[in-house]
């Protein structure tokens, strides 16, 4: 079921959760207001809806309907009694009164007796003006409590202050249990309980312990469902309460939620994760409530710097002067080197609009295609395996879709920790009965979903994901499971022909690739039965796919698997890339790569050339460019030399650390755009401050080809906004562009690019958000992919040869490392890292099994040293059974743990996507930081001092000044 | 350095031919192979691989160097 955003109910809480779309209507009369509404709605629902507000406490339309409170008890003509309206179905004819002598008596009643066990500090509590509890003592007319405070109670009950972010002060609460059923139907992590009986009952955490050392994971549903003050936010108690609020899209991981961002004048007071996002409906994750401060974190880069070499300090200028010195340098490297020896990065943090920028000043500016995005290291071959499969470069639903799934494949993503909402709305399905195939070497936490019946996990080897997925494959084919009308009607004849009979050779057998995977014949026989005859086979997947030297292999291959099945074209089914970062699909969706302009069209196109050159007023190059890797290579060969970088930290994130630092050093002219002074900032030349989500319009795309807006709620802390950067730079250079405001670029990318040709602010003020293709045939998006046809006819079966990978485990590296993320940190760090999330995760361990330690004399805690052919590093050690044996783990959210010094150049044969999840180590006990980490530290304290030399200048001359 | 270059693309091409060989015929793998690199890469990259057939141990696969063959004709026409 698709729920679309709906204007009309912004903001207001009609008490319990919509019923199933599909309900009969029924007519009934409340207070003399006659109303129809679907069958299941309750009868507090249809009041709100009549603009009715029955009192009411324990419900919220967020949350099941519970019946706990009794403040919404209505009398209905013809039945006994004062039925909860919130727990009470609507029926054909119904008379309802909601408002009787009889009535309010019951709720003044039930009013003072909570009250009779409550502080009255209202005027001090930080809930003042947004305290349920007040206002219902306010709808009820509540003038007097008659039982006093003499009797037992629970005022004096003790504050819970451990979790960073918000406290628990259970004196207040009235046990309504909406943060426990939050926790459950929401969040799915079932952290909260009611402990105790009758008077004794209160909410605990965890095995009645803090928050903190419970299995919490501060998604703060809890703090959100809360009515009263007994959860709340620590910066609404420090702040007091907000004074306006502006919808936004959060800047974390590819999920896209929308929040209101809660203000003080300038000052970001909370962030509330809005009900109205058809992305997240209401949820949101540690990250994105809470994280927020790095946003204004006393390490942020406001001023432009430049050097003349990175062996200097930095020098704060003007931003005039600034964009001269760099224009200047890049001129005059390609006067002297030629026009191929310049390049840029764009930013998949950065919004649409500025990454179109960045590209369209490279092709058009620069002169070249030497542009590129961080998705190259992550999603590229999604890019290319769906694009030759399906002919889309994207997932083919919405997230919404889970709901209707019957059987859930999970491959290589970790949506807990990586996809926190999608994660918890999986789990919700899960709950419901879908069954769960994991095929990932880790246990992850998806696996332990509560109330979770029949989960099949296929720990496979890493590095072997494409044997796996054809043995799946060839179970189908074998076992005659395929759906032969859909692939008769949907996929290209000659193609399925020539995949079928690769496909069933016996060499990709369960049987045969078990020895290869590592995974039982009969669990994969299993679980290909399971996904092809559930009903809805529903893929999703993460960077355990992409991230291998058969990533794009791998990536058809599912595919293949989701044709052969029918599983494409409808609701609950489908191939779902989840994407790491906020705008990763946006900015492959804008031409970053370096053979597609905007909208996947190719460089070589004569046609969609022309198109961009007659707008841009430039010759365009007809051949690709260089991709990141090719860029590096390139630098230290000496034939690249300025390289652009927006808003990506190439030199903590991209593979052998070493490589990327040679090829940094190696360049005449880098500058780097950030909020911070980030690792590769620390070898530019050209500092340009960046800005974050939170001071600039513009629009991000999510996971689900959701197109959502970005809001300004502060300005520039640097006066500018990245977008309005580029512009400089680019009129700096000779090549102006004329836009007053980010809805201008998008215009022009809704002109040149078919798939977003009926995308406008207009638009998306209206229906909220917009799933791309939308154009005239689906002016309202498109969130199901692919229902008639595909934009390549019929869908192309592609063969899929498994090649082990080089990177192999030997007598010198006997351990294979894969890497991943954790919940509360993102990515490189550079923003969780400057909040309160540092108390869950403040380095990054090696996890490995006990079988390896103890024959390694490894204890948790040890430092160890691990070593690839690429490079050492040192890191922590942490015994866990979650690991197979030979395999261990790591995450890279700090820059000193050189993470990616072990990780080698090997990469993906489409794309070049870097190997991130396999490589071959050996580790051992040590008792110092590697070469490199002493390297590391020295020259970060020494570009530090640089950046602070620069500050002190800038002030004394301010001092003199004054 | 340059030495270093030439290996890398000589194994991407490999690896690229591994990719694209196994269930096809050869001539329909070397097209696909010519036909991806003429997508994806850089100018420079091709020149350069082109550039290795010329040498006589440049480590080519044998559908690797089946397919930079046509390479050379397309991007010399």
């Amino acid at each position: 079921m698709i729920e679309h955003f709906d204007p009309r109910q912004h903001g207001r809480d009609l008490g319990t959760p919509a019923p199933a779309a599909d309900g009969a209507p029924v007519r009934l009369e409340i207070d003399g207001v006659a109303i129809t509404v679907p069958a299941g709605t309750s009868v507090l629902r249809a009041a709100a809806l009549a603009d009715i507000n029955i009192p009411k406490l324990c419900a919220t339309d967020s949350l099941e309907a519970f019946g706990s409170c009794r403040l919404c008890a209505v009398q209905v003509e013809g039945r006994r009694g004062t039925p909860a309206a919130c727990t009470t179905p609507v029926a054909e004819g119904m008379r309802v009164t909601t408002q009787s002598e009889r009535l309010a008596r019951l709720r003044r009643n039930v009013m003072e007796l909570y009250i009779s066990d409550h502080p009255l500090d209202c005027l001090t509590c930080p809930a003042n003006g947004d305290c349920e509890l007040q206002d219902m003592a306010g709808a009820v007319g509540l003038r007097e409590v008659r039982y006093g405070f003499e009797g037992e109670n629970h005022l004096a009950a003790e504050s819970d202050d451990s979790n960073p972010y918000f406290s628990f002060d259970p004196s207040k609460c009235i046990v309504c249990s909406r943060c426990v059923r939050a926790c459950e139907e929401v969040q799915g992590t079932f952290a909260l309980t009611i402990d105790g009986r009758g008077f004794d009952s209160k909410v605990a955490a965890g095995q009645d312990q803090a928050f903190m050392d419970s299995e919490c994971v501060s998604c703060g549903a809890c703090v959100q469902a809360c009515p009263t003050s007994t959860l709340m936010e620590k910066s609404v108690i420090e702040a007091g309460q907000p004074e306006h609020s502006v919808i936004t899209t959060c800047a974390y991981c590819g999920v896209g939620c929308s929040f209101e961002a809660q203000m003080k004048g300038d000052q970001l007071v909370r962030m509330v994760p809005w009900k109205g996002g058809d992305a997240n409906h209401g949820h949101s994750c540690v990250k994105g409530r809470f994280a927020f401060g790095y946003a204004t974190h006393p390490d942020r880069i406001t001023t432009p710097m430049i050097r003349e070499s990175i062996d200097q300090p930095w020098r704060e200028v003007g931003w005039e002067e600034a964009i001269a010195f760099a224009a200047e340098r890049l001129r005059a490297i390609q006067a002297e080197h030629g026009r191929e020896s310049v390049g840029g990065i764009t930013s998949s943090r950065c919004t649409n609009e500025e990454t179109y920028l960045v590209q369209k000043l490279i092709r058009a500016a620069f002169g070249n295609n030497n542009t590129d995005t961080c998705a190259r290291v992550c999603h590229s071959p999604t890019g290319y395996g769906l694009k030759t499969t399906l002919g889309e470069s994207a997932g083919t639903q919405t997230f919404d879709s889970v709901m209707q799934a019957d059987a859930i494949i999970v491959i290589g993503a970790n949506p807990t920790d990586a996809h926190p909402v999608f994660g918890s709305l999986m789990r919700k399905r899960l709950r419901q009965g879908a069954s769960l195939i994991v095929a990932d070497p880790r246990r992850i936490d998806l696996l332990k979903t509560p109330h979770l019946a029949d989960a099949q996990h296929l720990p496979l080897r890493p590095g072997t994901n494409v044997a796996l997925i054809n043995a799946l494959a060839h179970v189908v084919i074998a076992e005659g499971l395929e759906d032969q009308d859909f692939i008769a009607a949907r996929c290209d004849t000659e193609a399925y022909r020539a995949w079928r009979d690769f496909i069933i050779e016996e060499r990709h057998s369960p049987e045969a690739s078990e020895a290869i995977t590592g995974v039982p014949a009969e669990a994969v026989r299993r679980a290909a039965r399971t996904y092809a005859t559930a009903g809805n086979g529903a893929i999703y997947y993460g960077l355990g796919v992409t991230e291998h030297s058969q990533g794009s292999t791998m990536v058809m291959g599912i595919a293949n698997l989701a044709l052969a099945t029918g599983n494409i074209g409808r609701e609950g089914v489908g191939v779902n890339p989840l994407r790491g970062q906020n705008n990763v699909q946006g900015s492959c969706d804008m031409g970053s790569f370096p053979h597609e302009l905007p909208g996947y069209q190719h460089v070589a196109d004569a046609t969609a050339r022309g198109r961009f050159e007659a707008a841009w007023g430039v010759t365009l190059d007809d051949e690709p460019g260089l991709r990141i890797p090719n860029m590096f290579d390139a630098a230290i060969e000496g034939s690249f030399k300025a390289l652009y970088v927006q808003g990506e930290d190439i030199a903590q994130s991209d593979p052998n650390t070493q490589h990327v630092e040679a090829a940094l050093s190696s360049l005449e002219c880098l500058i780097v755009q950030d909020i911070f002074l980030n690792e590769t900032a620390k070898y530019a030349h050209v500092l340009l401050p960046g800005s974050s989500f939170l001071e600039k319009d513009g629009t991000f795309t999510n996971a689900e080809r959701r197109i959502n807006r970005v809001r300004r709620v502060m300005p520039p802390l640097a006066g500018k906004a990245d977008w309005e950067v580029t512009i400089d730079l680019a009129r700096a250079l000779g090549y102006p562009m004329d836009y007053a405001h980010p809805s201008e670029i998008m215009d022009e990318i809704a002109r040149l690019t078919p798939t977003f040709a009926g995308v406008s602010y207009d638009k998306l003020e209206e229906r909220g958000s917009l799933q791309w293709p939308c154009d005239a045939e689906h002016p309202d998006g498109t969130p199901t992919m692919h229902e008639v046809d595909f934009p390549i006819g019929r869908g192309r079966f592609a063969i899929t040869e498994y090649v082990a990978t080089e990177e192999r485990a030997s007598r010198r590296f006997p351990l294979l490392l894969t890497t991943g993320r954790i919940l509360s940190q993102y990515n490189v760090g550079a923003q969780t890292r400057r909040t309160d999330n540092q108390v869950w995760h403040d380095e990054d361990v090696l996890e490995l099994h006990p079988s390896d330690a103890e024959v390694r004399g490894i204890r948790d805690g040890d430092w160890l040293g691990i070593t690839s052919r690429a490079g050492q590093t040192v890191l922590r050690a942490r015994l866990s059974e979650r690991m197979q044996p030979g395999v261990v783990y790591t995450t890279f959210h700090h820059p000193g743990s050189g993470a990616n010094v072990i990780t080698t150049d090997s990469s993906d044969w489409a794309t070049n996507c870097p190997e991130y999840k396999v490589t071959a180590v050996q580790v051992e006990k040590v008792s110092r930081p590697s070469e490199w980490q002493r390297r590391f530290d020295d020259f970060d304290r020494r570009q530090r001092q640089h950046l602070a030399q620069a500050r002190d200048a800038a002030l004394q001359a301010t001092e003199v000044g004054t | 350095m340059t030495l270093d270059q030439d290996a890398q693309l000589v194994r991407m091409v490999n690896q690229i031919a591994a990719n694209l060989g196994g269930g096809r015929e050869p001539d329909e793998a070397a097209d696909g192979v010519c036909d991806h690199l003429e997508k994806f890469w850089a100018r420079p990259m091709k020149r350069r691989v082109i550039a290795c057939l010329d040498e006589a141990d440049n480590g080519l696969a044998p559908l690797a160097r089946q397919a930079v063959e046509p390479l050379a004709e397309r991007q010399a026409g």
